[in-house]
């Protein structure tokens, strides 16, 4: 399971500090991602920032992030309404470059929490990494 | 999603309310009821906001090169009234999208040259659509409007029978060099798609006007409280309900109130005995069919800017039976209502939410719509709300015939 937190990178590296005993190794922000959302999973964690932002209710989006931790073999995004169960009517297509990589197509189609989810697949295992968001 | 997170349960919610009415008493003496005016808290105002301002900014539509242009929209207008574009030459588009019906035919399912399985949509507010049909099956409006032309069931005149028409009569083919700046061509499927994109530009106009929900709406924003006294009790309460305990504007979200997307929301989709509307499940397999989609060749816009939603859209078993969460501005002058007009008034539409069989819906384990058990008052309540959704005034005239007596 993985742990998430959506903040500020000062306080979001303050607590990882802290908090992330155990799990991937937090590393910076890439350069010029300031505001960017974090998660800290066991074997990855993630920055991920929504283009554009904040992300609208009813408008295709794009997501891209980084990712800390062994090399990745595959990353699939998707959305997830936990309230009421469902996820998203389209599919992003996920072009990946290295550690980094941008999800296209999303789209939100209702207001109130939804998760980010980043599905993330090397040799040296899997994960579901789970970001928080509310869009606008 | 408010009453989950509020931590009480539905049990013990009645009793709450109860003790925080009398303590709200309490504190009022000599007054011996309370007002039936209240002010909505901040949360509420956030999500009353979100559904204006009214209208919305609108641009030209990329993937059809005549959206906007006036040559476009008096040609597409003589489409649209014009039975010979039906096999039968009796069937126009107005036949079951009537202006002086709000855009439909006041019938369960239409009928043009037979019986089709839905009911007519009504045609305002079109450009703001990311979907086209109850089941979404088309990615634009001028898409859209050549399906009842090739449907034989209802004008079913085809591309080869269109394009003959429109080269063989001087009129039309007069107003389509004014639209598109050039005479009909040789292809015919050409010439067809463009009088898709000649109604479309028409249809785009077709915009419904401001309601009184909208002078409340801005009267909140801008903090007029003689302006938001207008807006009658009911329709408040009923408001209250809508983005609220109703859980209504998840879905019917927006200026427009409608996400745009689809759900089930417990409306049986039986056609007759044995055959049921697939509803978005064929949708989406039928756009992924089409050649006449935002993908494909007939797109005008080469930068393919509006096609993401086609590009990505995905297909699962749960869309079985969902179909386009309808927008509700002017809901009260198109009865009867759902996708095959099973429910004749508003009030009836409201009943159904309220007694709503959760077992029944076919949501995939999707959790939004739940048997709301409203009183008599509460039901009456959101019926008030949803008509403040009509828009106010006389009807614009729409001219039936061809304005432009110079085309020839
Ligand atoms: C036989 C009756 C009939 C005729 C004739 C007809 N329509 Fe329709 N129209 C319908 C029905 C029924 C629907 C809903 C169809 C569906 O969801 O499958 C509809 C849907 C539409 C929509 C979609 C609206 C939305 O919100 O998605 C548009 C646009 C439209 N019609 C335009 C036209 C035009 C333009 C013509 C003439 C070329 C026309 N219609 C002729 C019955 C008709
Ligand atoms: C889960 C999404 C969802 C929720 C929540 C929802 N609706 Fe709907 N609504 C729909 C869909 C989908 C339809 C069309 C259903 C069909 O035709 O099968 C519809 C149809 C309607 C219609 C008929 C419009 C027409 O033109 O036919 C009205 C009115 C309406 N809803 C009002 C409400 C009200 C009031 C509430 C809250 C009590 C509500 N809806 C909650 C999805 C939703
Ligand atoms: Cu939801």
């Amino acid at each position: 399971m993985a742990r998430r937190r959506l903040a500020g990178p000062a306080l979001a590296a303050a607590l990882a500090l802290v908090l992330t005993a155990g799990q991937a190794a937090a590393c910076p922000p890439p350069q010029g991602w300031a505001g960017a959302g974090s998660i800290a999973g066991e074997l990855w964690s993630a920055w991920w920032r929504p283009e554009p932002a904040p992300i609208p209710v009813g408008d295709h989006f794009s997501v891209r992030f980084h990712l800390c931790g062994p090399p990745v073999g595959r990353v699939q995004v998707r959305g997830w309404m936990p309230d009421h169960r469902h996820g998203m009517n389209y599919r992003p297509a996920v072009t990946l470059n290295g550690a980094s990589g941008t999800a296209e197509g999303l789209l939100f189609h209702m207001p109130g929490r939804w998760q980010l989810i980043l599905d993330v697949r090397g040799a040296a295992g899997r994960e579901k990494l789970v970001g928080e968001t509310v869009p606008e | 999603m408010t009453a989950r997170r509020s931590g009480v349960s539905a049990a013990a919610r009645p009793a709450a309310w109860l003790a925080g009415f009398a303590i709200a008493f309490s504190m009022l003496p000599g007054i011996a009821a309370p007002s039936p005016a209240f002010d909505f808290t901040a949360e509420e105002k956030r999500r009353i906001l979100r559904h204006g301002p009214w209208p919305p900014a609108s641009a030209p539509d990329p993937s059809n090169r005549v959206s906007g242009k006036p040559d476009a929209i008096a040609f597409g207008r003589a489409l649209f009234f014009d039975a010979r574009l039906s096999l039968s030459g009796a069937v126009s588009c107005a036949t079951c999208h009537a202006p002086d019906r709000a855009w439909t035919d006041g019938l369960p399912r239409s009928r043009g040259r037979r019986t089709v399985d839905r009911n007519a949509l009504s045609l305002f507010n079109l450009r703001f659509n990311r979907w086209f049909g109850w089941d979404g099956a088309q990615d634009t409006l001028w898409a859209q409007n050549l399906r009842p032309l090739l449907d034989r069931r209802e004008m079913g005149i085809g591309p080869g029978g269109a394009a003959r028409l429109v080269h063989a009569d001087r009129r039309l083919s007069c107003g389509y060099r004014r639209a598109f700046g050039e005479a009909p061509g040789a292809d015919d499927e050409r010439v067809f798609v463009d009088l898709g994109k000649a109604l479309a530009s028409f249809l785009e106009t077709q915009v419904t006007g401001r309601t009184p929900f909208d002078d409340f709406r801005d009267a909140l924003a801008r903090g007029d409280a003689a302006g938001q006294a207008r807006y009658p009790a009911a329709a408040r309460r009923g408001l209250r309900l809508f983005i609220g305990r109703g859980n209504c504007a998840f879905c019917h979200f927006g200026p427009a109130f409608t996400n745009g997307e689809f759900a089930d929301a417990g409306v049986p989709h039986f056609v007759e005995p044995g055959r049921v509307d697939p509803g978005r499940l064929g949708g989406i397999r039928k756009l992924r069919r089409s050649p006449y989609t935002l993908l494909g060749a007939f797109n005008d816009d080469a930068q393919r800017s509006t096609a993401a939603k086609t590009r990505y859209v995905r297909l699962r078993q749960s869309n079985f039976g969902e179909f386009r969460v309808p927008g509700l501005r002017n809901a009260a002058l198109t009865a009867p209502y759902m996708h095959a007009g099973s429910l004749g008034t508003l009030a009836d539409v409201v009943r159904h939410y309220s007694t709503i069989d959760e077992d029944r819906l076919h949501a995939g384990g999707e959790r939004i719509l739940r048997r709301l058990d409203l009183s008599a008052r509460e039901r009456a309540d959101l019926v008030a709300f949803l008509e403040t959704l009509t828009e106010k005034g006389p009807r614009r005239e729409v001219a039936t015939k061809p304005a432009d007596a110079a085309c020839r």
